[in-house]
């Protein structure tokens, strides 16, 4: 045997297996497409209905994935309970980006309430931040690699924005590009995780009867 | 002659729980030490056995009582949930601290 047997990576190998399918990523990846079309939409729509027509996407979206879950992703991998230790992780997890989102919440109150007067840099720049901790997060309690990666790629999408803008007069404050090149790099890395996924994971059978078992 | 304090005592390993030493077993033990149920599936994915010899190692692991086994059926398919008994639990805590102790005390 050439690897030491580790409970804690046994444990945490479980608990990444039922939820890694590439799914999450396509749908986290209408986060920054959110921000790279409202900006497009908002001269024909209005501010308002240019990012409120994304909360229906949203939906749709959690209801397809939710779908593709249950029907093509839950008989491939069958089912867990997770122990006690991961789900007060999960608990603590979701207090922290419930506070977080309230923090974040109440500085965007700050950041409109001020918005004539802060630049456009700053602003770009504390959004920047509070996507990579909020991401850098997410990844860490949820043994999720991938989104530090996301949590930078989107950390700098607004100050990239506003360095084209201001260099080479990118409409929309760059938006467009940079969430729309974020959005993409998720997607597609979405897609061959989900290609894989169903490669590598076929239907099983139906179960055998096991050998020596109570019938109870 | 050998000199016997020099020589490691392996009588430990005459008691190691065979049942838990098979590698295939204690792939199955130790994942469903760290979760609190899992299902046939899934535990077929995580240890890459294959159908029968996963039935029939669950087989052996709940005659020794270290497993407890549900069946039911979802959309008109048998589907079996496993979990460890407080036995197994127990069983597999001592394997474990034993393996420890006995490799420790080996030489290199």
């Amino acid at each position: 045997m050439s690897q030491k047997i580790s409970l804690k990576e046994a444990e945490r190998k479980a608990f990444r297996f039922t939820f890694q399918d590439g799914l999450w990523d396509i749908f986290i990846s209408f986060f920054p497409l959110q921000f790279a079309i409202g900006p497009l939409l908002s001269p024909i729509m209005g501010d308002f209905w240019s990012s409120a027509i994304f909360l229906p996407v949203w939906g749709l979206a959690y209801l397809a994935i939710w779908l593709v879950r249950k029907y093509v992703v839950k008989p491939r991998i069958g089912m867990v309970k997770y122990g006690s230790a991961r789900r007060l992780r999960l608990a603590r997890f979701t207090l922290i980006m419930l506070l977080g989102n309230l923090a974040i919440f109440a500085l965007g109150i700050v950041v409109y309430v001020n918005f004539t007067t802060l630049s456009g840099v700053l602003i770009a720049a504390i959004l920047g931040l509070f996507w990579l901790i909020g991401f850098s997060m997410a990844a860490y309690f949820l043994d999720y690699p991938r989104l530090y990666f996301y949590g930078l790629l989107l950390s700098v999408s607004p100050l990239v924005g506003e360095w084209l803008y201001s260099t080479y007069g990118v409409a929309h404050h760059g938006f467009p590009v940079t969430f729309g090149f974020s959005a993409g790099v998720m997607i597609l890395s979405g897609l061959v995780t989900f290609v894989r996924f169903l490669r590598d994971n076929p239907l099983p059978d139906t179960e055998p009867p096991i050998q020596g078992a109570s019938n109870a | 002659m050998p000199d016997e304090q020099s020589q490691p005592d392996l009588r430990p390993l005459a008691d190691i729980d065979q049942v838990i030493h098979a590698p295939a077993r204690l792939m199955v033990l130790t994942y469903l030490y760290v979760v609190e149920s899992a299902d046939y599936v899934f535990l077929m994915r995580m240890t890459g056995l294959t159908w029968g010899n996963l039935a029939t190692h669950l087989g052996k692991l709940e005659e020794a009582g270290y497993i407890e086994m549900e069946k039911a059926f979802k959309d008109k398919k048998p589907h079996t949930t496993i979990h460890l008994t407080k036995q197994g639990r127990r069983a597999f805590r001592e394997y474990k601290k034993s393996m420890q102790q006995v490799l420790d005390d080996l030489p290199d």
